[in-house]
């Protein structure tokens, strides 16, 4: 993976996959504490601690379809964190969903660059509209804090039966995030 | 900046729309979106699928993401699906053959048979 951003993307279909309704996504740019920090919560099928363990391990995968049995997702997204000094933690209930921390150190010259928070966003957001999407961006420098909150359940709301992937519902969600992006200065983290 | 109002006038817009030509979705294209997809430039793919439905304004089109299905040689894969007829694979999709494919076969029905990988259910 190029940059942290289409891990988040990944990380976002295991919750699709886990049966997910409501995805939370919260990612804290802190410059005073020098971390980069993302938090990944659902409320999908969760795992039993066996099989948290073994999601760790890049030769499994719960795909039953799969002739290799790989499975990297995960595997790589800890191993870029702690590459950069960072920490990687997943916590799971069966039944009731999983929470996954990566800490990337901020400075850190190994660290990924964000890459395009919007297109992994915009993507997840339109590409399963079944879901409730809770996107928190928090970016805090020199005392000051700036955060952004993105709810897709008010955006449904509003709009009724029409789809998400009505054009200008497209455009207009595009808009938000980029602005929101824009305004916690993560557009170039 | 973007507010609630905004969409209540989106919803007018396209609830007048759908009065004159029904609310039928038309094709259905499901991005496959594993790490393998993800890693060779889906995002990118389901990107520009986005943009070319916004831009052209196609109301009848919707845009899914899945996980991966097994062709992790041939990713990012692409499938289209309309009602009454074969799913189509599209694969090693990249967004200039996105471009083609949804003027040739989302816009005009005609299928790129040179990036298909498969048909069929």
């Amino acid at each position: 993976m190029q940059d942290i951003s289409l891990h988040l993307l990944d990380i976002i279909e295991n919750s699709v996959r886990a049966g997910a309704r409501c995805i939370r996504i919260r990612i804290i740019n802190d410059a005073q504490q020098n971390v980069l920090r993302f938090i990944i919560e659902d409320d999908g099928c969760g795992m039993d601690s066996e099989t948290l363990a073994m999601a760790q391990d890049p030769f499994y995968t719960s795909k039953e379809t799969r002739v290799k049995k790989v499975g990297l997702g995960i595997p790589l997204f800890k191993q870029n964190a702690e590459l950069c000094n960072g920490r990687f933690t997943i916590t799971s209930e069966p039944c009731l969903g999983t929470v996954l921390t990566a800490d990337f150190e901020r400075d850190n010259i190994d660290r990924l660059p964000l890459g395009n928070l919007k297109d992994t966003l915009l993507g997840s957001i339109v590409g399963h509209q079944e879901i409730d999407f809770y996107v928190n961006l928090i970016s805090r420098d020199k005392g000051k804090e700036q955060s952004f909150h993105f709810d897709t359940e008010a955006i449904k709301e509003e709009l009724g039966d029409i789809p998400l992937t009505y054009p200008d519902v497209i455009e207009y969600i595009e808009q938000s995030l980029i602005e929101g992006i824009q305004n916690t200065y993560m557009e170039d983290v | 900046m973007k507010t609630l109002a905004d969409l209540k006038k989106i919803r007018e817009k396209a609830q007048e729309e759908m009065k004159l030509r029904g609310s039928n979705v038309r094709m259905k294209i499901v991005v496959g979106m594993g790490t393998s997809g993800i890693a060779m430039g889906a995002r990118e793919v389901m990107k520009t699928f986005l943009e070319e439905i916004s831009q052209r304004n196609l109301t009848d089109v919707l845009v899914t993401q899945t996980g991966e299905k097994g062709l992790s040689s041939m990713e990012p894969v692409v499938d289209v699906v309309e009602e009454g007829k074969d799913k189509v694979t599209y694969g090693n999709m990249n967004p200039e053959k996105v471009k083609q494919v949804v003027v040739e076969h989302i816009v005009n029905g005609r299928i790129v048979s040179d990036y298909v990988v498969s048909t069929g259910s």
